[in-house]
């Protein structure tokens, strides 16, 4: 259903397909600099699954973002599908982005004007490459909507756009998704629908699935948990339970004290 | 409520920016025009002068004044549905329709006042200015003091105050209720004003040739028939947008865009639309009486030419100021879509895309304004020369024209991009989770 489409240029995907090596990223200036991300390094297989938890303020989001070209490090590199990004263009990291990574954001960012099908071949449309309507409709059907292709956002639940959303960064069939908070804004059955979505692509379809999120339930899902405090790397928990995820991050507040 | 507006309004003076400047130009307009009407009432005023000077002010002060209403009411329609985000949270948080509607009314009543009551000044500046190039012209004699009294404040606070409330309560009231009603309202108000422009356009064959108020009954009807059209254009724009085949991303984007928007859309058309008609028109209209004044050889070449500038003078200021009401409310409109912008970068648009986007949405806006104008300019044109000359169309070509058009093309296409660069510069995370 998620068939890989190989393109031309394409030598297929690396075995590694997310690297972050000593990334940093600090906000602000001089007395009011605060330091989100601090030298992180990290490697994630192709086909995982990944939760990045940690308390507010522990830099998850800017990890995100700068590992998916949203916001772009201070110094480290990182690479997508063996590919480096380099900090060009807003016009270059985009091309880059649109060309491996696909998105899931907490607020959906799904265009009202568009209908579910037209938002889910956006991302084909603006990279120039060939709409496919029938495998657009696959996905959709996949994910549960195959019935809903005409309607706007503003007509379906939370839990029904997060899934256009879902649908909409798989038909590209990017090497990573990364996905904000999935189900921050959620009822707990909807949630477990889009959590089970992700996971879909990751054990049937062979995507890599990064996920942000402060939700044990939600992380519990993932194949492996990595952990961050103070914008640095606190550890990995693989094979993650709710209460295993639970306890480690009321103790991650601990370390926090304990270091300061 | 009421507390609420004020509070509104000074923590983000900002977006009320476009509303007081649109209040603050058309007071201002409006004051100066009619101040020769007050000028006119004086004492001890020769009735030549006095004739000549009410005579502008009702004929100019008065299409002036139409047009300042519409100008205001459609920014402020503008200002007012970006809001709904944000009367959407209050109505969540238990303000009722009325509540709301007299929070919204309130500010920009208290916007407009504030506009108004700052436009006295230059108005009483541009006033005298504007007496001094009657007296240069030889209409009002040398002796006439300038005054500025009761007429033209009543007149400036009046029109502006309403066009402000009126408008506001208009848009709250769309944005607190139902869209159902609202499209029979429209389409009611949209056959009015036609239908009136009609009658204010035939009117024009009751004047006769040398009439000073001639220009008066094309000018109005060209102002209400583009009302009209203005109300009627998204009509016009949905039907041109099914016929519409755009290859490329962001033309097949802007398609879908623009035909999601087109209800929204009908305050900038409207201010294209007043721009358009009443350039060509006025300007026109300007160009054919001088030529039939010249050719009747009945002025001195010099006073001639003194009236010419005079005339070009009065109409430049009105064009001038319908363009800073297309630019206010474009400028606005693009603003606010700095969220969207950022959905669609997020989804994979580079900047680029996203300007170009922008870009053919403002090109088909543009060729929608600039033909419901043309249509309505051309229907105050053809009577007014027709009257005044033995033909049907001018005789000055379509030079005229191609300058408005070009004008509006440029002005239209230049706020979108350069209002559209200045809101991708914030980075598309920040631009989605500004507003949400």
């Amino acid at each position: 259903m998620f068939r890989t489409a190989r393109r031309t240029h394409d030598k297929g995907p690396a075995a590694e397909a997310l690297r972050l090596v000593k990334v940093s990223r600090t906000y602000g200036h001089d007395d009011s600099a605060v330091t989100a991300l601090d030298g992180v390094t990290l490697s994630l297989e192709r086909g995982t699954f990944t939760a990045v938890m940690g308390p507010s303020g522990s830099g998850k989001s800017t990890l995100l973002q700068c590992a998916a070209g949203l916001d772009r490090p201070d110094s480290g590199i990182v690479m997508v599908d063996g590919a480096e990004m380099t900090g060009g263009s807003e016009a270059e990291l985009t091309r880059f982005r649109r060309s491996r990574i696909g998105f899931v954001f907490q607020q959906y960012n799904l265009l009202d004007t568009l209908t579910v099908a037209q938002n889910t071949v956006l991302p084909l449309k603006l990279a120039g490459r060939r709409v496919d309507r029938k495998r657009a409709q696959e996905v959709l059907t996949a994910v549960g909507l195959g019935d809903r292709l005409g309607h706007r956002p503003d007509q379906l639940s939370g839990g029904q756009r997060q899934r256009v959303a879902i649908a909409r960064a798989l038909v590209t069939e990017p090497r990573v998704i990364f996905a904000d908070e999935p189900t921050g804004a959620l009822d707990t059955r909807s949630a477990r629908g889009v959590l089970l979505l992700l996971q879909e692509a990751v054990r049937v379809h062979g995507r890599t699935v990064v996920m942000v999120t402060h939700d044990p339930v939600a992380a519990s899902y993932a194949d492996s948990v990595l952990f961050l405090a103070d914008g640095r790397l606190a550890g990995r928990m693989h094979a993650p339970t709710v209460d295993a995820v639970a306890e480690r991050l009321a103790h991650l507040g601990d370390d926090v004290t304990v270091g300061v | 409520m009421f507390v609420l507006a004020m509070r509104s309004i000074r923590q983000r003076p900002g977006r009320f920016l476009a509303t007081l400047l649109a209040a603050f130009l058309g007071a201002a307009i409006i004051m100066t025009f009619n101040s020769l009407h007050d000028t006119a009432a004086q004492h001890g005023i020769d009735s030549v002068s006095a004739e000549t000077l009410s005579t502008s002010a009702s004929v100019v002060g008065g299409y002036g004044t139409l047009l300042v209403f519409f100008a205001v009411a459609s920014t402020l329609t503008v200002n007012v549905r970006q809001r709904s985000r944000e009367l959407e949270t209050l109505r969540c948080s238990g303000a009722t329709p009325a509540q709301l509607k007299r929070m919204v009314v309130g500010e920009a009543v208290a916007v407009a006042l504030l506009g108004a009551i700052l436009a006295i000044g230059p108005a009483m500046l541009g006033g005298r200015a504007l007496l001094g190039v009657f007296q240069d012209s030889g209409q009002v004699a040398r002796s006439v003091d300038y005054s500025f009294g009761p007429f033209a404040l009543q007149s400036g606070l009046g029109i502006t105050l309403l066009a402000a409330a009126g408008a506001a309560f208009l848009a709250v009231r769309r944005a607190t209720r139902g869209q159902r009603q609202q499209g029979r309202a429209r389409t009611f108000f949209a056959y009015v004003a036609l239908v009136a422009g009609v009658v204010s356009v035939t009117a024009t064959f009751g004047f006769s040739a040398t009439d000073a108020a001639l220009m008066a009954a094309p000018a109005y009807g060209a102002i209400l028939l583009s009302v009209g059209l203005a109300l009627l254009a998204p009509r016009f724009l949905k039907g041109l947008l099914d016929r519409l085949q755009l290859t490329g991303a962001s033309g097949w984007l802007a398609v879908r865009n623009l035909r999601e928007r087109t209800d929204q859309l009908a305050g900038i058309l409207m201010s294209l639309i007043l721009f358009t008609a009443v350039s060509t028109a006025t300007l026109y209209m300007q160009a054919v009486e001088g030529d039939a004044v010249k050719a009747s050889g009945l002025t001195k070449s010099v006073d001639a030419k003194n009236l010419e500038t005079l005339n070009f003078t009065v109409v430049g200021i009105i064009v001038v100021f319908v363009c800073v009401m297309l630019v206010n409310s474009l400028y606005a409109a693009t603003t606010y879509r700095a969220r969207e912008f950022g959905g669609q970068r997020l989804a994979g648009a580079t900047p680029g895309q996203v300007l170009r986007t922008v870009g053919a949405e403002t090109a088909i806006l543009t060729v929608t304004g600039v033909l419901s104008g043309t249509v309505a300019a051309l229907a105050g044109i053809v009577p007014f020369t027709m009257v005044r000359t033995d033909s049907v169309l001018p005789h000055q070509g379509l030079g005229i024209w191609l300058a408005v058009v070009a004008v509006a093309a440029t002005v239209t296409l230049g706020t979108s991009l350069v209002t559209a660069r200045r809101v991708l510069r914030t980075p598309a995370v920040e631009a989605v989770a500004l507003a949400a």
